[in-house]
């Protein structure tokens, strides 16, 4: 506990100073961090509830981005309204892809699973190719791009949405988890699955439940994002692995440490990307916290 | 007879460019290049260890050979080998630590390596060029198909002669042990982490020669197409459809694949991908075995 808290005080320190030195990138930093949880926190629920690391995340986000740019194009649908459309449809869209593909592959081995998902997000991606090509496509709306002036620093105020919704997300889903019965029995299913069967709990209707609910939390990401970002097929090819990413520095289960570890590498990768000539080497940050993250926990595991 | 009939079999694919149109070549030096891949990703499978990385050694080996080629004017023959070498040792150094990991932390470490190499060509801009990529004067044997196609073809007989050499050997048990029951093929004395090490290094370095080959026959790299996922996803499928496990497997997948691959780009030139996709889904889904090990098990079931 006391080793914590130490970390978390240098933590703070370190962001105090960054907000001091370079504020542009600190609050770029929070909102890409905000954003960026946003995406990871479904992942982190499919991977910790149903053991299964879903390689096909990303394009569940880039199909929601061309559903609310569709809806937006079709029927001027504001991109803020469209979750009420997205999200049901990413719910269904979520379910029949767990219903046909993965159900009946849970019980083989897992690589097989993180295989099928490989191939499920390859098919998603060039079917996008095929009906859309790959022309990037964008939304246009004015408030999108309003500024804010926060102690004389001008930075995007709409990004500031990623981060309400992400708290919003963040404490609807823990206290789904732990206040109704649904959510106690998902937890249950993921701490042990056997046991929660044992009790009576339906496990497949859970994952089933779990999945879908990840693909329609993806959706409302995707329509916050869908403004402020070009929409092509290999979008949200690189969230699977910025996801991936949180939930391994995380930790499995840590929902709350998501958002943190999201907001943390946001404003690493901004902080890369202020210092001149070095902006193509803001990517690594991510790859080298997640290979980092993981091989930490591979040798600490095997010491405890 | 029977090492008579694979003998013959080697000399005709040898002499077969006398006999056939460029286009075939063509095609067949290519259906060759994902084949070796094909094959080296199978090997590593064999221990249980699911690599997504192949891709990222395959650029490492082709920037590899560019630059030996360009900058330190290598002969391209011989740049094969510094980029087999290269890939090999980035291996060894990465596979003291990566090797230590399992099932999707191995296979995800792998993918974002690819990634941290891809992002290294890109930024590295003195040495690999930057986005734009370097292009050679020009390509190996001065783009003669022929000599090219021996040599990719001298490469993948290797490949699989080194698959075979591995499922005939006393090393075939340690890695059999190891993909059942890591445990107790510690307990029965077999050294895991040498064997997976050994394995590693050794597939590295075919994914690097295979990269040095496709890029001095091209004679240009470059970081998106180079580092491209086709080359992680091609190979994958072609393993998963002919049937992991076995030599004979990648090398009908890759074939079949391959020529399917070919006809598919001509009446389907924009995004023919997604059959791999469904390919690979399918696969998983209904043919776990693939195509070899469905006709093994029936020949199997039938005695």
């Amino acid at each position: 506990m006391k080793k914590n808290f130490v970390g978390y005080v240098v933590l703070a320190i370190a962001l105090f100073l960054i907000a001091l030195l370079r504020p542009y990138a600190f609050f770029y930093g929070v909102q890409r961090g905000s954003l960026y949880s946003l995406v990871a926190l479904p992942l982190a629920l499919i991977l910790g509830i149903v053991g299964l690391l879903n390689l096909a995340h990303g394009e569940f986000l880039t199909l929601s981005l061309y559903m609310t740019y569709l809806l937006f194009t079709k029927w001027r649908m504001d991109p803020l309204v469209s979750p009420a459309v997205t999200v049901p449809l990413l719910l269904a869209f979520g379910f029949v892809v767990y219903k046909l593909v993965i159900e009946r592959s849970l019980k083989t081995h897992h690589l097989n699973l993180l295989l099928l998902t490989f191939g499920v997000s390859i098919v998603m991606v060039e079917s996008l190719n095929i009906w859309w090509t790959s022309r990037p496509r964008n939304i246009y709306v004015p408030y999108a791009s309003t500024s804010v002036n926060i102690f004389g620093v001008y930075v995007g105020g709409y990004e500031f949405l990623y981060t309400v919704a992400v708290v919003l997300v963040l404490t609807g889903l823990l206290l789904f988890l732990k206040k109704t019965r649904l959510g106690q029995a998902t937890y249950a299913v993921g701490q042990n699955p056997k046991g929660a069967a044992i009790v009576g709990i339906n496990v497949k209707f859970v994952y089933a439940f779990v999945f879908s609910l990840a693909a329609g939390l993806v959706a409302l990401a995707g329509a916050l994002l869908s403004v402020r970002s070009s929409i092509f097929p290999h979008v949200g090819g690189p969230f699977t692995m910025k996801s991936f990413s949180l939930t391994a520095m995380a930790g499995l289960g840590n929902l709350p440490g998501i958002v943190l570890a999201g907001i943390v590498l946001g404003i690493a990768e901004e902080f890369v990307k202020s210092i001149p000539g070095y902006t193509g080497w803001a990517d690594l940050v991510f790859f080298v916290v997640l290979i980092a993250a993981i091989v930490f926990r591979a040798f600490g595991r095997r010491e405890g | 007879m029977k090492y008579f009939m694979i003998a013959i079999v080697c000399v005709l694919c040898f002499l077969l460019p006398f006999f056939v149109g460029a286009y075939l070549i063509h095609v067949l030096t290519s259906i060759m290049i994902f084949l070796s891949l094909a094959l080296s990703w199978d090997m590593m499978l064999r221990t249980g260890q699911l690599s997504f990385g192949i891709a990222g050694f395959f650029g490492l080996g082709a920037y590899a050979s560019i630059i030996a080629v360009d900058d330190f004017s290598i002969d391209p023959l011989w740049s094969i080998l510094v980029a087999a070498g290269f890939a090999a040792l980035i291996a060894l150094a990465l596979g003291w630590i990566v090797l230590r990991l399992r099932e999707i932390y191995f296979a995800i470490t792998t993918l974002a390596l690819s990634s941290v190499f891809m992002i290294f060509a890109r930024n590295l801009s003195d040495l690999t060029g930057g986005s734009a990529g370097e292009v050679l004067y020009e390509s190996i044997f001065k783009g003669d198909s022929i000599k090219i196609y021996w040599l990719v073809l001298s490469v993948a007989l290797t490949v699989i002669l080194v698959s075979e050499l591995f499922q005939r050997t006393r090393i075939r048990f340690a890695i059999n042990a190891i993909r059942d029951d890591e445990i107790a093929a510690k307990c029965s004395g077999v050294n895991i982490f040498k064997y997976l090490l050994f394995v590693f290094v050794l597939t590295s370095a075919i994914q690097g020669a295979v990269g040095a080959l496709y890029a001095q026959q091209y004679a240009f790299v470059e970081p998106e197409s180079t580092f491209s996922a086709n080359f992680l996803l091609l190979p994958m499928s072609m393993a998963l459809v002919g049937g992991i496990y076995s030599t004979l497997g990648p090398i009908i997948g890759a074939v079949v694949l391959g020529l399917a691959s070919e006809y598919l780009k001509l009446i389907m030139p924009y995004g023919h991908l997604i059959i791999y996709g469904l390919i690979l889904v399918l696969t998983i889904m209904f043919l776990p075995r693939g195509i070899y090990g469905t006709v093994v098990n029936r020949i199997a079931a039938k005695r």
